[in-house]
């Protein structure tokens, strides 16, 4: 009886917990942080720190579409369950991390082991560095400096430091990729804003396919391939879905709101 | 005990109804100053000082607040001498060249723990147009008549802004008391979308309906600028027009 008074007294409470927004605001994450993913799935169990992986080293050299299509990795921090075995059978990670991969002129270092003495530990502390004190090869500003620069995000342009040719992102591995015949991309579209006196949203698809080709998006994340088929609002970008599945973690982030809005109504 | 523990939850959200109040006003001439001290009293030099009137003549908050990321809680953001130097945060500005440079005889200048430091200067300030409370200066107007005016980037050009210009009719939650007015124009010549949306305002239609004055004076929402930097709550009348009476 007693128990049931206290549900009805404070669900009130609680409900006005679960309505309440933030109302204050959040810590903006520093250029350097912006896009770093912290996998922990089995790090512990397996006595090491997390691993941390940030994507604006990888993505200066591969398309997002490599790793998330090709190679299989999901878009979700912690969602893919990679185990060090896989590594080592040549999957996820150890797709390129094998030690024979050449990138430039070095050869790729090799991720995970069973057997590794105490010298090799530093290697596994490259990838299993949350936490620790690991002098980074590269470093961010220095890596960036020549960058377009960008308001968010990493501070840096990625679209115009590929147009420019400042980067070249690898789309292709032996024996992992298909070679197919480019598709010709749709043209540009615009996507109406559901608030009035909003600018409406010029959607891409040629800037989106240099990274992602058309699998990334389609059909999971936007199910037709027909515009107006998936239904979606700003709140739920917001919260990481649709166009939040990368615009919110990685790619410039919704804080841009010209950078998507930009057609005048009038 | 937890019939206890609910129940006074309760009575506290009672009382804190009930009880709130207005802080004490500073002087016009520290309204809007800070003292920053993360790490300085712990190295061993003075709190930092820094006055947003100084600042925000010739800066619109989302230089610092967007572009740069200062934080909008004081002791949050992580400057850092190192980072100063790297022309982060203040270096970004306080180079040298813009502004005074981050050098040995300039320390004092920011770090000197006075909260009402160079006080003698805002006399200079005495031509803008008057308001009754905050720094006694009416910003909005200065700006729209141009009686200043601030920069609106630094070293990255925004694209051009949204023009959204709707006004909002903000009921009040006491019967009382007139709706609030709130202007997305007065706010976007200082601010951007980003700023406020979705972190202190979610963007769904009339789910800030909830939010109260004692949210606001608690930091939150409104009260994230208004009060400490912005226009203080104390004048009502700015927000809710129809109201009858200054305190």
């Amino acid at each position: 009886m007693k128990k049931w008074l206290v549900i009805a007294l404070l669900v009130p409470v609680f409900a006005s917990f679960a309505f309440a927004q933030t109302g204050t605001k959040k810590r903006r994450p520093l250029p350097y942080e912006y896009g770093e993913v912290v996998i922990k799935n089995y790090s512990s169990t397996a006595g090491l720190s997390p691993v941390q992986f940030d994507h604006w080293l990888h993505r200066a050299f591969y398309t997002c579409r490599l790793c998330h299509v090709d190679i299989g990795f999901a878009m979700k921090a912690n969602a893919t369950g990679i185990k060090a075995a896989d590594n080592m059978k040549g999957y996820y990670c150890g797709t390129c991390h094998n030690g024979k991969m050449v990138h430039g002129n070095r050869k790729i270092f090799e991720a995970c082991a069973t057997k590794y003495t105490k010298d090799d530990l530093k290697r596994c502390n490259h990838c299993h560095s949350k936490g620790e004190t690991v002098r980074r090869e590269y470093d961010f500003s220095a890596f960036i400096e020549k960058f377009p620069k960008e308001r968010f995000g990493n501070g840096v342009d990625w679209e115009k430091a590929e147009e420019t040719g400042l980067i070249k992102p690898i789309d292709y591995i032996e024996g992992i990729s298909v070679k197919r015949p480019p598709l010709a991309t749709q043209k540009d579209f615009a996507i109406a804003a559901k608030v009035e006196t909003m600018p409406e949203i010029v959607f891409s698809h040629k800037k989106h396919t240099v990274w992602n080709g058309c699998e990334l998006c389609h059909p999971e994340i936007f199910a037709g391939i027909k515009k107006g088929a998936t239904k979606y609002s700003m709140t739920e970008i917001f919260e990481g879905k649709y166009c939040g599945a990368c615009h919110v973690t990685v790619a410039f982030p919704t804080t841009d709101c010209q950078r998507c809005h930009t057609k005048p109504v009038r | 005990m937890p019939l206890l523990f609910g129940l006074l939850i309760l009575l506290f959200t009672a009382a804190a109804e009930a009880g709130w109040d207005f802080p004490p006003a500073p002087p016009p001439e520290e309204f809007g100053n800070l003292l920053i001290d993360r790490t300085s009293t712990k190295n061993k030099v003075k709190p930092v000082t820094f006055s947003h009137w100084s600042h925000r003549r010739k800066y619109t908050c989302q230089v610092c607040h967007s572009e740069l990321n200062f934080a909008f809680k004081v002791n949050v953001s992580e400057i850092t001498e190192a980072e100063n130097q790297a022309g982060k945060y203040c270096g970004a500005c306080h180079d040298g060249k813009i502004a005074f440079g981050h050098v040995k005889p300039n320390c004092e200048t920011c770090h000197n723990g006075n909260r009402g430091y160079r006080k003698e200067k805002f006399p200079e300030l005495s031509n803008l147009p008057r308001t009754r409370s905050g720094n006694r200066i009416d910003w909005v107007s200065a700006l729209e008549e141009k009686a200043i005016s601030p920069a609106r980037f630094l070293k990255v050009k925004p694209p051009p802004g949204i023009t959204y210009e709707k006004t909002l009719l903000l009921e009040s939650e006491w019967e009382r008391v007139p709706p609030a007015i709130f202007s997305h124009k007065t706010h976007t010549a200082w601010l951007e979308c980003s700023n406020c949306h979705p972190e202190i305002f979610n963007i769904q239609k009339k789910t800030t309906k909830h939010f109260e004055m004692k949210m606001n004076l608690a930091g939150e929402f409104c009260g994230v600028c208004h009060m400490t930097v912005a226009f203080p709550m104390n004048d009502c009348k700015r927000c809710h027009p129809a109201m009858k009476e200054w305190p």
